[in-house]
Parts: structure tokens; sequence; C-alpha cells
């Protein structure tokens, strides 16, 4: 039926493949993309399927090693019996499978089953003391997967010997290689690491140690419990059967977490690797240090050459500028001295030739103020001026000479004048800043006169009075000698802020009033004559004591100011030391205050007096 | 791992829920399997389902019906403008986007279509939730084959809106092929399906290609303007011409009393579907005036005949454009609730005389049941992000054959790979020989044309027949790999062909 060419031949080829767009559903899609995505063949599936299959295989061809002893076992010590034998599985033990124990007990109940024995013409015990009893009890034990872990725990031939240190001096890793590997199956944590050869890095040795240390073991010891729970009769027995359990188990746990310790101990003191490591690290530390040691003494030799360096190069640099300044010094002090020199020899030669020409003038009189001039002159005149008038005497005749100094004397007069005005204009600014603060002085200044009057007017026409405050501005403006109109509302308005005032600052105003008036009649300004107002106040009074002045205080401040002329240097100092409890600023506030009330009383006194010559 | 199947219609919303290895649509609160797709918003409250349908009667401005004609949709979209012509809702442009106004007393509240979406999306996971008493996320959601980006998107995103994780959108054709397990037991042959659609506005008529267990689209054709609404409308004009004759009073002006015809059509025309005669009945539908009506089905098929002509023509439009005749068919799947109507799925099956007609599942429930199969399938699974939602895949141009002799000595071609077979691929086949034969000889053939001839000599002759096994395998390249084996001895012969393009 088949014809028959003598080999294989392509007789064509493939057309191109087309692209065609499909729907994203069902499971051959999935299929499909899955392949594409992990970009495998379609036959890879199939191997999948096929490595599944064999390994389904190799379950069915379990081997079961027959247990000789199982037909003498007794059931009632089944405790005791190794249950991986029975089933036959003494080889595989706690590596089986649950599907290999599944395997090998189905396999010995069909083997040992009564009902088969007896098939086969064997005798059978009556019972429970049949030796089948035992398979059940080991399929019961391992099918359960927590009686089987404490059944493992115990595995009747795990070996828990622990090498001495004296073994494991000899050949360390053949010692305890296997003793190792056969603790790790306690392990709750899977991946474990290898104790390593003598060639292992420092990392995998820590980690190692460090694992077995930290050991977490699933290992317990259920299985010894010498009570069963099960068999209690009331509930009290069933607790005390548990807490003699719990506290044999923490025991026997507690023991084998000493063996493990100790053999981790065991190994790490005997670990060669372990030495080599310390000697390594001490070698290290040592070279280390050295190396520090170096550095450092390097380092301080460096340190101490450059602080040597720098303090020389600061004295040079000292050196050089004190020079400097010394001669810059003694340059300045001998500018200075020329100029004093000068200007010396200034005031010399004008004094000279004023007395050379005897002051200009004739008579004796005019020569003594002439002469007082021209001292004048000399403390104020600068040196260029004093150049100029010099000068200008030397050149021209005595007329001349005299009109020139006349004509220096007035500007410098002119100047004081100034300063002075200017002094005085700003002490007025301070006094209205003062006095506005206060708020006592209203539009128009009331001195101390017109309060006394407004005081008087005020108790003279009572509370009840017809049209008190007009007849009081009235009796006012009558009296007064300040000269100033005031109404009805000023008046008020004083007499409201005198109310505000408390009650001492009105004995205060009442004594003050009383002290002038006796002034008056004294007449005695000698004091207050010679008193220049040239000194300089501050009006703002920042740290002052602003308490008013008592009659003690005032009186030592008099005495003072007497005591301590003008012409004293630092005479406020040693006033304001006189008055306790009272400051230079304070005492100068004060004598200023003093002072203008002096000068209004003059200037009233005039008034009076133009008044009576009229 | 529980996975739900979403359908998410033009009417009506259904949802299908995937466990222990069966796709089920559930019911909800309400005791329907399908929930009308309608919101209604009120003052405080939004009420998805058969109750807001029923209260649209009082609260058409209010209510919003066939959210999914709009979704996604850009406002100058001439689909959406004509949803808008027809929604009772004022629907309002906001940034080029069509926006709900909603009037819910004192204020005016905006509402996106994509919200309206999201609201049914989570009735119906509460409908899910509440039969399998657990938490479910995972969704697979059906879109027509026609949805553009961003409609997609716009659904997608309502879904997630509402809390779903939606592990794929399928579309709705494929899902029906799904349901009915199609190409899904064996993987190997080609297969032409036709999935018929009528839904609630709209029909969808889409021809598949099962190749390999994987589906193509050929082609597809939706008419948005031929749906169960169109019978239900008919009917309802019937309605109130019958009122007329008996009252003198015509209802068509009246938007209420039509309302309620509506509804009374809507409720006759699925008691006709399995009763030969409904009656209708109207409660003061005009002027207090009460109005019964029966209406038989010969009745209901005369006055709906043009419309299940207009339901059927597209079925042969579509496969004349994709070259097939109706028995290269070999499966036609019905969907939608109205293909329900008897008289539809005799003409249909007049059309398709040696096809099975799928309507074992409930055409309304065809789409979700196929999308919770896909959920199933996909749930738990690593994730496959797909960045589209169909995927190009390489499939072999031409069918490949093998030719075999019969007993009667005549040539039997045997198609071992079918044109558009996904690639990689692979077949396997067996020929039996005389035992007496000592060389056997392979023939393999593209389309009409021969490719290559495998020869396996020096067989030893003997008693049985000889089993050859021949294992095919084309590569995503294109290049197939041929194997033959003689079971007994072992013998094998091994043959390589490349493209064209890498011969050539």
């Amino acid at each position: 039926a088949f014809s028959l060419p003598s080999a294989s031949v392509l007789s064509g080829v493939l057309q191109l493949m087309n692209r065609v767009q499909v729907e994203p559903v069902g499971r051959w899609f999935e299929a499909f993309l899955k392949r594409r995505i992990r970009n495998v063949s379609a036959s890879f599936q199939e191997l999948e399927e096929e490595e599944e299959l064999s390994e389904e295989e190799e379950d069915e061809e379990l081997q079961l090693e027959e247990y000789p002893m199982l037909k003498t076992l007794d059931p009632k010590d089944w405790k005791n019996q190794d249950h991986y034998a029975v089933l036959g599985l003494a080889h595989l033990r706690y590596k089986a499978t649950q599907k290999q124990i599944k395997a090998a007990h189905k396999a010995m109940v069909l083997k040992h089953h009564p009902d088969k024995r007896k098939a086969a013409g064997e005798q059978i015990v009556k019972g429970d003391n049949d030796y089948f009893t035992c398979i059940t009890k080991a399929i019961e034990i391992l099918s359960d997967p927590v009686k089987r872990r404490a059944f493992d725990s115990v595995d009747p031939i795990f070996d828990n010997a622990v090498p001495s240190k004296a073994e494991g001096k000899e050949n360390f890793f053949e010692v305890f290689a296997p003793v190792f590997e056969r603790n790790a199956r306690w392990s709750t944590k899977k991946q474990i690491p290898n104790l390593g050869s003598m060639e292992s890095s420092f990392e995998e040795v820590d980690n190692f140690y460090s694992f077995w240390y930290n050991f977490d073991s699933w290992r317990e010891f259920s299985y010894l419990d010498e009570e069963e729970k099960e068999k209690a009769e009331c509930r009290d027995e069933r607790r005390w059967i548990e807490k003699q359990n719990r506290a044999s188990r923490a025991q026997r746990k507690k023991e084998e977490m000493n063996r493990i310790r100790t053999l981790v101990d065991t190994a790490y003191s005997c670990d060669p690797r372990i030495k080599k490591f310390k000697e390594d690290e001490k070698a290290r530390k040592e070279l280390e240090k050295k190396a520090r040691a170096e550095a450092k003494k390097k380092d301080q030799e460096e340190k101490e050459r450059a602080r040597q360096a720098e303090l020389e190069a600061a004295r040079l640099a000292r050196e050089k500028e004190e020079e400097e300044a010394k001669q810059a010094a003694q340059l300045a002090k001998k500018e200075k001295e020329a100029q004093k020199k000068a200007i010396k020899k200034e005031r010399q030669k004008l004094r000279t030739t004023c007395k050379n020409c005897n002051y200009f003038v004739d008579t004796e009189a005019e020569s003594v103020k002439m002469m007082e001039d021209v001292e004048k002159l000399c403390d104020r005149l600068e040196l260029i001026s004093l150049q100029n008038l010099n000068e200008g005497l030397a050149s021209g005749n005595k007329e001349q000479s005299r009109a020139a100094i006349e004509k220096q004397v007035q500007e410098v007069n002119a100047q004081l004048q100034r300063e002075r005005e200017a002094e005085v204009k700003a002490q007025q600014a301070a006094r209205s800043l003062d006095q506005s603060s206060t708020g006592t002085g209203g539009g128009k200044g009331w001195s101390e006169e017109d309060v006394q009057l407004l005081i008087k007017a005020v108790n003279l026409f009572p509370a009840g009075t017809n049209a008190r405050w007009e007849v009081i501005a009235n009796y006012m403006n009558l009296h007064s000698n300040s000269g100033i109109k005031r109404t009805a509302k000023d008046v008020i308005n004083k007499a409201k802020t005198l109310q505000k005032l408390d009650p001492h600052q009105k004995d205060e105003v009442n004594k003050k009033a009383f002290e002038k008036f006796k002034k008056e009649h004294a007449a005695a300004p000698s004091s207050v004559d010679n008193v220049v107002p040239s000194e300089r106040f501050d009006g703002s009074s920042g740290d002052s004591n602003s308490a008013p002045w008592t009659t003690e205080e005032q009186k030592l401040l008099e005495q003072a100011l007497k005591t301590y002329p003008v012409s004293t240097p630092e005479r406020w100092d040693k006033i304001a030391a006189t008055v306790p409890g009272r400051t230079k600023k304070d005492c100068m506030k004060r004598y200023k205050e003093l002072v203008e009330m002096i000068k209004a009383k003059k200037a009233a006194q005039e008034q009076v007096a133009a008044k009576s010559k009229k | 791992m529980a996975a739900i199947g979403v359908h998410f219609g033009y009417t009506c919303a259904c949802v299908a829920v995937f466990k222990d290895g069966r796709a089920d649509v559930v019911a909800n609160d309400a005791g329907d399997r399908v929930t009308p797709a309608v919101v209604a918003y009120r003052d405080t409250e939004q009420i998805v389902g058969i109750a807001a349908k029923q209260g649209r009667i009082r609260n058409a401005a209010n209510t919003v019906v066939k959210v999914k004609q709009i979704l996604g949709r850009r406002y100058d979209d001439p689909e959406a403008q004509t949803h808008i012509e027809e929604s009772k809702c004022t629907i309002v442009n906001k940034g080029d986007l069509p926006m709900y106004e909603l009037d819910t007393g004192e204020t005016t509240k905006y509402v996106s279509p994509g919200e309206v979406a999201k609201l049914i999306f989570h009735k119906m996971k509460e409908t899910a939730q509440s039969a399998l008493g657990s938490d479910v996320k995972d969704a697979v959601i059906t879109v027509p084959f026609e949805f553009g980006e961003m409609q997609k998107n716009a659904l997608r995103n309502a879904a997630e809106g509402a809390g779903f994780n939606v592990l794929r959108l399928i579309h709705e054709p494929s899902a029906a092929l799904l349901a009915y397990g199609i190409g899904q037991e064996s993987p190997s042959g080609k297969s032409h399906a036709l999935v018929y659609k009528l839904g609630g506005t709209s029909l969808s008529v889409t021809a598949l290609e099962v190749n390999s267990g994987m589906y193509r689209v050929l082609s597809t054709h939706t008419d948005h303007s031929t749906g169960g609404e169109s019978f239900t409308h008919a009917l309802a004009q019937h309605l109130a011409a019958e009122f007329k004759k008996l009252y003198k009073h015509d209802v068509s002006s009246n938007p209420r009393a039509m309302m309620k015809l509506m509804n009374s059509a809507d409720v006759a025309k699925h008691t006709l579907s399995t009763l030969s005669s409904a009656n209708c009945f109207v409660d003061s539908l005009y002027d207090g005036m009460d109005f019964e009506c029966n209406v038989s089905r010969a009745r209901f098929e005369l006055i709906c005949s043009n419309l299940f002509n207009k339901s059927i023509q597209p079925i042969k439009n579509l496969l004349q454009q994709v070259k097939l005749s109706t028995s290269d068919v070999n499966k036609v799947v019905l969907s939608g609730g109205s293909a329900r109507i008897p008289k539809l799925q005799q003409m249909i099956r007049d059309l398709f005389p040696d096809v099975e007609l799928l309507c074992s599942i409930p055409p309304d429930e065809v789409i979700p049941v196929g999308a919770a199969m896909q959920a199933g399938i996909l749930v738990g699974k690593e994730s496959l992000v797909l960045g589209e939602d169909s995927i190009t895949v390489d499939c072999c141009a031409s069918d490949i054959l093998v030719k075999e002799v019969d007993e009667s000595g005549a040539d039997i071609f045997t198609v071992l790979f079918p044109s558009g077979t996904p690639l990689p691929a692979r077949r396997q086949h067996t020929l039996q020989g005389p035992g007496s034969l000592a060389s056997v000889c392979l023939e393999l053939f593209q389309a009409q044309k021969p490719l290559a001839q495998i020869v396996l000599r020096d067989l030893e002759p003997k008693e049985e027949m000889h089993d050859i096994l021949t294992v095919l395998t084309m590569k995503r390249d294109g290049s197939l790999h041929v194997t033959c084996t003689e079971q007994c001895s072992g013998r094998s012969e091994a043959v390589t062909i490349a493209t064209a393009a890498a011969a050539s």
C-alpha cells in the first residue's frame, strides 16, 4: 500500500506562517500564554507530567525490611517497641514520608492480619495479646504527626553522645561532622549550615556557630511521660499527671539543650579554625596597633613642627607691628608737641603783642577787660585763626589791631552766645516734653505760683459756689502774675490733675510754696547767682529716683551746691554723694528745676517792679 | 477560591459565581437572576435594579437607563448623541464628557456615567457576596467586541471603583463559547462557531474560529437598532392601537401611559416565550380607564415578523462576509434574553439545519457563566498581565496533511495541523501497515501540494501490523520537525522542514 522511494525526500517548503489575534479565553489559551511567557517548548509540560509519574512509581517500589523480632513482640510493652522497625521502615526512620508509612502499613496488614494468618493455618492468640496489635499501635503513632514527632524525638537508635575535647582535638572534622549532621535533624529551620572544612571562610564558620548557638530544636519528650493523662479518673488527678509530665518534659528538654550546648561549646573550643582566626585576629590587631602608634607619633611630630613654625611667624609679625606702632606713636607725639608748641607760641605772641601795645587801650579798667578777652581768645581760638590774628596784628597798626581783636572777641562771644542759646533751647524742649508727659502743663504753663493760687482759689470758693470755675478763673486772672489768661476749662483741668496727684505730692507742693515764700522774704539769691547754667543736662531720666524731694534732701542739696562751687571738678558727683538716695542725674534735674523756679520768680519780681515804676 | 464573572449589559447586568468547578448565576436580593441596569436617584439614596425600573414611571428624569451606551464616550460621539436624545434624563457637557444632571431634592447633582456603572457593579458585587457568604474581589468582566479602548478603560475603572479586582476583560462572544466549553476538551482540531446575541437594545452576530482550544473572531456585526425593546415597543404599539379601538383614546402621545404599556408589553412578551397566549392588564391606563387585552403568540409573531427578519438577516450577511456556508458552522450559540423567543430560535434552526443550536443555558446567563469560568481559570494563578484584550499569536498558514491509504486503496488525507493552528504545536499520528512490509513511506502535504516524504526502511517483517508513531512538532518560527518511530523495533527517522523564508 505504500510507495517506496529510496530515502526521505523534501519535496516542498512550508509556507510562511500567519499572525492572528486570538481571544484571551479558555484554559488552552492560558496554557499557551504560560508557555510563551516561560519560553519553553510544547514538550516541556509533557516532561513535567512524566516526572510526576515517575515519582509515583518510586513510591510504589517501597522496600520493606522484615523485622525479625516482630512475632515475639509484646503488645503491652508497645511503648518500648521501635515503630519504624515494626512497619519495616527501619532503614528510613524519620525520613519516611507519610505515603510510605501508609503503604508499609498496608503491606503489613495484608501479611500479618490475624484473619490472613488464620487462613494460612497459624495459631492466633486471642484478644489484644496478638503481635498484630503492635502494628496497629505503630501506625497509630506514626500516622499522627504530633505523636510521630514525639516518637522521633526519643528515637531509640539516635546517638546522643557528645565527643569529648580530647577526641575532638585530634581530628576535629572527622569526629564532629557526623555528630552535627546527626543532631541537625532536630532543627526547626530547614537551612542548616555545614561544618565545612579547614578552608572555610570566617563568615561560614561564624554562621555555623551562630546557628548552633541559637539552635531551635523541635525535640520534645512527651513520649517518655510516665503517667498517661488518659488514664486519670478525675480532673484533679489529670491535672496532677499533667503537672508531673510537664516537669519531667521540661527537665528533659533542659538536658537536651544542655547537651547541644556542650556539643557546640566543645566543638568551638576544639575547632582549629577558630584558633586560627583568633591568632589571625590577634596578629592583625597587633599590626594595627603598631601602625596606629606610628601614625600617632608621626602626627604628633608633624603637629609640633607646625606649631613651632606658627609661633615663629606670630612672633615676627608681632615685632613688626610693635615697631610700626612705636614709630607711629612717636610721629604723632612729635606732631602734637609741635602743634602745642606752635599754639603756645602763638598765644604767647598774641599776649605779648597785646601787652606790648598795652592792649590797645588807655585806661586800666579797659585793659583788664581786654586782657580777659585776649585770654578768652587764647582759650577758644584754633591754631590757624590765632596765626591769622597774629599776622594781622603784626602787619597792622594799633587801631587796626584793636579792631581785629575786638572783632575776633565778638565772634567768639557770638559763638558762645549761640552755644548757650542752643543749650537753653534744648533744655526747654526737654522740659516741655517733661511737662506734656506728666500732663500738668496743659496748653499754658502752670508755674508753681499759679498752682498755689489755684489751690487757694479752689479753697476760697468751695464746691457749690455759683459758677464756681468761672469765678476761680477770674480770680486767677486777677491775681496771677504770669500774665496768662486762663479760662474756666483750663482751671478745671488743672484742678482735676491736681486732685489726681497723691496727697503726698500735694503736701510737697504746699511745702515748696512755703519754702519759696520763706526764700523770697529772706532774699538770699546769692547761692543762685554764682551758678552759671553751663552744664549740660540729660532730659531723660531712665534710672533716676522719680520720688519727690523731701525737705531734708532739699536742704542737703542746697548745702552741697554751696560747698562745691561751679569750678569744682566733678562737682555733680560730689553733690550727689552728699544727698543720700539720689543720683547725680537726679540732683542735676532738681537743680535745674530750682533754677527755673528762681528765674521765674525773678521775672515776676521785675514785672512787679516795672509796674510799680509806672 | 471563588471568582465571579460579571456581564454588564445595556439593559441588564448579571453575575455568575465560579465555585467548586462549576459556574452558576446567582440571584439578587429580589430573587431575580438578572438585575436591570437601571439606577434611580432619589433625595438621599440611589436605587439599583428592579425597584428603580418599576419606579421609572414616576421618576423618569432621575432614572438612568442604558448607561453602557454612553460609558467611556465623549460628549460629541454620535453614539452618545443618540443616547442623549433618547434619554429622559438631562445630560450636560462637562469638559467634553457627558454628565447626568439629576435633581435630588433641593440640589442638582452631576453624575458621570462611570459613577452610575460603579453603582451597578457594586450591586453585582453585593449579590455575589450574599450568595457566597464571603468577600469576593476577583472578577472577569465581559465587554462587547466593538468596545474601544476608552470604553474598556471606563468599564474597568468603574468595576475597580466598586471594589473588584478585574482579572481580565473578555469579549462577550468568547465568553458565550466558553460557557459551553467549546474546544476546551481537546486542543486539536478546528471548527467554526457562531454566536448570536439578541440583547435588550442591540443585536450582535459573531463568527469565531476555534483552533487548538483557542478562539479567534473572524468577523462580527452589531446592530444597535434591533433588540428586545424593539419587540416590546412593537407590542406596546399594538396594545395602544387596541386601546384606541376600544375606547377611542389615543395614548401614544401620553408618555406615562406609554411607559405603563411598555411595562405590560414586556411582561406579556416574556410570558409568550413559554405560553401560547398572554394577558395584558393595565390599571387606569388613561383617564382612569383600565385596559385588558389578550395577546396570542401567533399575534405577537405576526406583529413582529418584520423584526424577526431584520434579526435574522445579519447572520446571512456575516456568513457571506467570512465566506462560510451554513454547513461550515459547527456550533451556534444563542445568548441575550431575547434569544428565548421561540420563533427566533425556530428561524435560526431553519437557517442551520444540520447544526446543533446551543441554548441549554438560559440565553441571558450564557455570557456571565462564561466569564465566571474564565475567572475560575484565572483565579489563584500567578498574574499573567495582558496588555491588550486579545493577543497576537503565530499560527501556521495552511493545512498540513498526511496521506494514508485505506483498505480499499483510496487516498485518505488526514489534517494534522489545520491552518491557523497557534504555534508552537505538537501532534501525534499513528499509522498502521501490514507486518510484511520492509519499508514504510510517510507523505506530508501542505494544502494540496506535497511537502515531504519520510521513509522508514529495513523493518523486520512480522505477523502483526506495524505501528508507526509520527510526532510532528511545529515550532514558533514555523519550521516543522517530524519523527517517525516504529513502535516494536524502535527504529526511527527524523526530518526538519524549514519555512520558505528560512529556506530561501
